[in-house]
C-alpha cells in the first residue's frame, strides 16, 4: 500500500495540509490509515481551520480505499460469473471424474495427499497430458522433488493420439509436449518468486493465446514446507498460508484449476493422515486421499473435504504402465 | 389523586406491544445449534469448531433462511426477507452450492404436490430464486489490508443497497476470521522514531477490526457470525494431544472440546480485542 505522499497528484484533494495533518497523529501511508479511527480522525478534522479540505481529502482517501478491495457482488453475478469462467477440466479416469461430479474444477485448489509411492506424481503426470491433449491448452508444472518425467506424458499423449476418438484434432506430440511447461523450484522463495512471475505474465496477457494456460500442478507442496514449519516463530506457518493464498488467487483470478501434492504422516491412532497440520486444513477447497493397493496397478482415490459433497465417497483407477 | 390515576392507565395493549417489539427486535430465525441461544441483532457470535465440522454449512443455512421471502405467490417459505453480507475471507466460498441448497429449499417448500404444476410455476421459481440471490452480497479479501479497507468503505455499500432493495441487512458473515492470523502474527513492527505510528501487527490490525464493528453495530443493529477453526494444542504436535475425561479445564488455560467420543484440548488464539466482543462461543 503506497505512502500517502504518492496519492497526492491522482487526488488533488490529498494536499500538504491533509499531509501534515495526518503526520501529526502518525499517519504515514495508506497502511497506517487502515489502523486508524476514521470516526475520530474526522472529529479531529473538524476542529482545525480548513476542516472543509481535510474531510474532502479523508474522503478521497476513502475512495482509493474502494478501489483496493474486489467490489461487493450479489448471488446473481456470482452465479453467473462462476457459471461463465469456471469449468471442469477431466482428468481422464473416468472413475475419478465421475467422483469429483467433472473433474479438477477451475478456480479450485485440489490438494492431493497420500504415502510414498502411491501414484501422486503418476496421476499428475497423467493428468497433465489428458488436458493439454483434451483442451488445447497449456499446462504448467512446478517440480520441488525431480519427479517430473518426459517420457512418461509423451507415453501418455501417444496413447491419446493413437486412440479411435483422435476426431480431426491434427495434433502432434511435439505440439502438446511443448505445451507442458516444467519448472523446478527446491525452496520456499523460489516458488514465491516463480508464482509471481506467473501472476505477472497472467495479468498482462491482453488477449487470448493459442495456448492459455489452466492448470497449474504443484508437486509436491509439503516438500517445499514441512523444512520450514516447526520452530517457535509464526514464520513458518506465516509462509505456509502466504504460498496457500497466492495459489488460491491465481486460482480464482485467473481461472486455472490448482492441483497440489502432499505426503501423509501418521495420526492417533496410527492412521495416517495429511501433512502440513491443522492451519493447512483450512487452504485447500478439495482434500483428496490416495492409497494404493500393495503389489498393484489400482488406486483409490477417496474425498476428505470438499465444498458441496460429503466426504468418504471413494473411487478407484489404475495406472498402466 | 390524578397522578395515580395516570399510573394505573394503560400505556398500550398487548398487541400493540407485540408489534412493536417484533419491529425493534426481529425475530432472526437461526439454524441449529444456534436456534437455542438468546440472540438478537448487535450480537457478534464466534462459530469454533475443528476442521471439517460444517461451520459454513451453517452460515450458508442461516443466509438462506434469511433470503427467502417469508411467503411469496401463496406458498409459505418462512423466511426473513432480508439482505445477508458475506466476507468470503478463506476464498473457499462455493456459490454453486448455495444456488443448490436455495432450490432444493425452495423445492420442499412447495410440498410434495409440486410434480403437479405446470410449466408457468417454473419460471415463476426462477423469479424467485433470482430474487433470493440478489439479497446475497458477496465480497472475498485475499489479505488483511483488503479486508480492513472492505471494512471501511462498507457503509455507503449498506446504504445503497438497502435503500436498492428496499430492506435492511440482518446478517453479517465472515468466513473465517482468523484467516489471517499466522501471516499477520509475522509481520514486523518497523522501528521507527515516530513515536505516535502505531505499528502494522496482528494486534492493531484485530483492534481495527473491532473498532468498525462496534461503530458499524452502532447505527445497523445486525447479527454477526464468524467462523473459526479450531487449532487444537497450538504448541504441542499432534501426537501429543492429550485426551481428557473431565470437563475441568487443565492448568494450561486449555478448554475441553469435545467430538463424539473423543475428547480434545482447544486454545484461544485470537487478540483479546476480538474476544471482549463476542456474545457466546459455539462450540461446534
Amino acid at each position: 500500500m503506497p505512502p500517502l505522499k504518492s496519492l497526492q497528484h491522482q487526488f488533488p484533494s490529498i494536499d500538504s495540509n491533509l499531509l501534515h495533518f495526518c503526520a501529526s497523529h502518525g499517519i504515514f501511508s495508506v497502511e497506517d490509515f487502515l489502523v486508524h479511527d476514521l470516526y475520530m480522525l474526522v472529529a479531529l478534522a473538524e476542529r482545525q481551520t480548513s476542516s472543509k479540505g481535510l474531510k474532502e481529502g479523508i474522503a478521497q482517501v476513502l475512495t482509493f480505499l474502494n478501489n483496493q478491495h474486489f467490489p461487493w457482488m450479489n448471488g446473481v453475478e456470482l452465479l453467473e460469473s462462476t457459471q461463465h469462467n469456471k469449468h471442469f477440466l477431466l482428468t481422464g479416469f473416468d472413475g475419478i471424474d465421475t467422483l469429483l461430479c467433472g473433474g479438477l474444477c477451475e478456480g479450485n485448489l485440489t490438494e492431493l495427499a497420500g504415502p510414498s509411492s502411491s501414484g501422486k506424481t503418476q496421476f499428475c503426470l497423467h493428468a497433465a497430458a489428458h488436458v493439454a491433449y483434451t483442451y488445447m491448452c497449456s499446462v504448467l508444472y512446478l517440480d520441488t522433488s525431480n519427479s517430473f518425467s518426459s517420457k512418461r506424458i509423451s507415453y501418455r499423449v501417444n496413447r491419446l493420439l493413437a486412440s479411435p476418438n483422435k476426431g480431426e484434432k491434427g495434433r502432434s506430440l511435439e505440439g502438446i509436449m511443448s505445451s507442458i511447461l516444467s519448472h523446478s523450484v527446491f525452496d520456499i522463495f523460489s516458488m514465491f518468486e516463480t508464482l509471481h512471475q506467473l501472476e505477472l505474465s497472467l495479468s498482462s496477457q491482453a488477449e487470448i493465446q493459442n495456448s492459455k494456460l489452466r492448470l497449474l500442478i504443484v508437486d509436491s507442496i509439503s516438500s517445499l514446507i514441512t523444512p520450514i514449519l516447526g520452530g517457535k516463530g509464526p514464520q513458518g506457518h506465516s509462509l505456509m498460508l502466504n504460498v496457500g493464498f497466492i495459489l488460491k488467487k491465481l486460482a480464482i483470478d485467473y481461472n486455472l484449476a490448482v492441483l497440489v501434492t502432499n505426503h501423509t504422516v501418521v495420526g492417533e491412532g496410527g492412521n495416517s493422515k495429511p501433512a502440513l497440520g491443522e492451519s493447512w486444513k483450512s487452504v485447500p477447497h478439495t482434500r483428496l486421499l490416495l492409497s494404493r493397493d500393495q503389489m498393484s496397478n489400482i488406486c483409490n482415490m477417496s474425498i476428505l473435504k470438499h465444498t458441496s459433497m460429503a466426504c468418504g465417497q471413494t473411487a478407484s483407477f489404475r495406472l498402466d504402465g | 389523586m390524578e397522578s395515580a390515576r395516570e399510573w394505573i392507565k394503560c400505556d398500550e395493549s398487548a398487541k400493540s406491544l407485540m408489534d412493536r417489539v417484533s419491529m425493534e427486535r426481529p425475530s432472526l430465525l437461526l439454524p441449529p445449534p444456534l436456534h437455542r441461544a438468546p440472540l438478537c441483532a448487535g450480537n457478534v457470535v464466534e462459530i469454533v469448531g475443528p476442521s471439517p465440522s460444517a461451520k459454513s454449512y451453517i452460515l450458508l443455512q442461516a443466509a438462506i433462511n434469511c433470503i427467502l421471502p417469508k411467503e411469496w405467490n401463496g406458498i409459505h417459505y418462512g423466511g426473513l426477507e432480508r439482505l445477508v453480507m458475506y466476507f468470503d475471507l478463506d476464498c473457499r466460498f462455493d456459490v454453486s452450492y448455495l444456488s443448490q441448497s436455495l432450490k432444493r429449499r425452495i423445492v420442499r417448500a412447495q410440498g410434495p404436490d409440486s410434480h403437479s404444476l405446470v410449466e408457468q410455476d417454473t419460471h415463476l421459481d426462477e423469479v424467485l430464486f433470482l430474487a433470493c440471490l440478489k439479497r446475497f452480497l458477496y465480497i472475498r479479501c485475499y489479505n488483511s489490508l483488503e479486508f480492513l479497507a472492505a471494512l471501511k468503505t462498507i457503509r455507503p455499500q449498506l446504504q445503497t443497497e438497502s435503500e436498492g432493495h428496499g430492506i435492511g441487512v440482518h446478517f453479517l458473515m465472515f468466513d473465517s476470521i482468523s484467516a489471517y492470523y499466522w501471516i499477520d502474527r509475522a509481520y514486523k513492527p518497523l522501528s521507527s522514531a515516530i513515536s505516535n505510528r502505531k505499528p502494522f501487527s496482528l494486534q492493531s490490525i484485530t483492534e481495527a477490526v473491532v473498532q468498525e464493528l462496534r461503530q458499524l453495530l452502532q447505527f445497523h443493529p445486525m447479527l454477526v457470525l464468524a467462523t473459526k477453526p479450531a487449532l487444537l494444542g497450538l504448541e504441542f504436535s499432534a501426537c501429543h494431544i492429550t485426551r481428557k475425561q473431565s470437563s475441568s479445564p487443565s492448568a494450561t488455560g486449555m478448554l475441553p472440546l469435545s467430538r463424539g467420543a473423543e475428547r480434545f484440548l482447544y486454545r484461544e488464539y485470537m487478540p483479546s480485542a476480538w474476544q471482549v466482543i463476542l456474545f457466546l462461543v459455539d462450540i461446534a
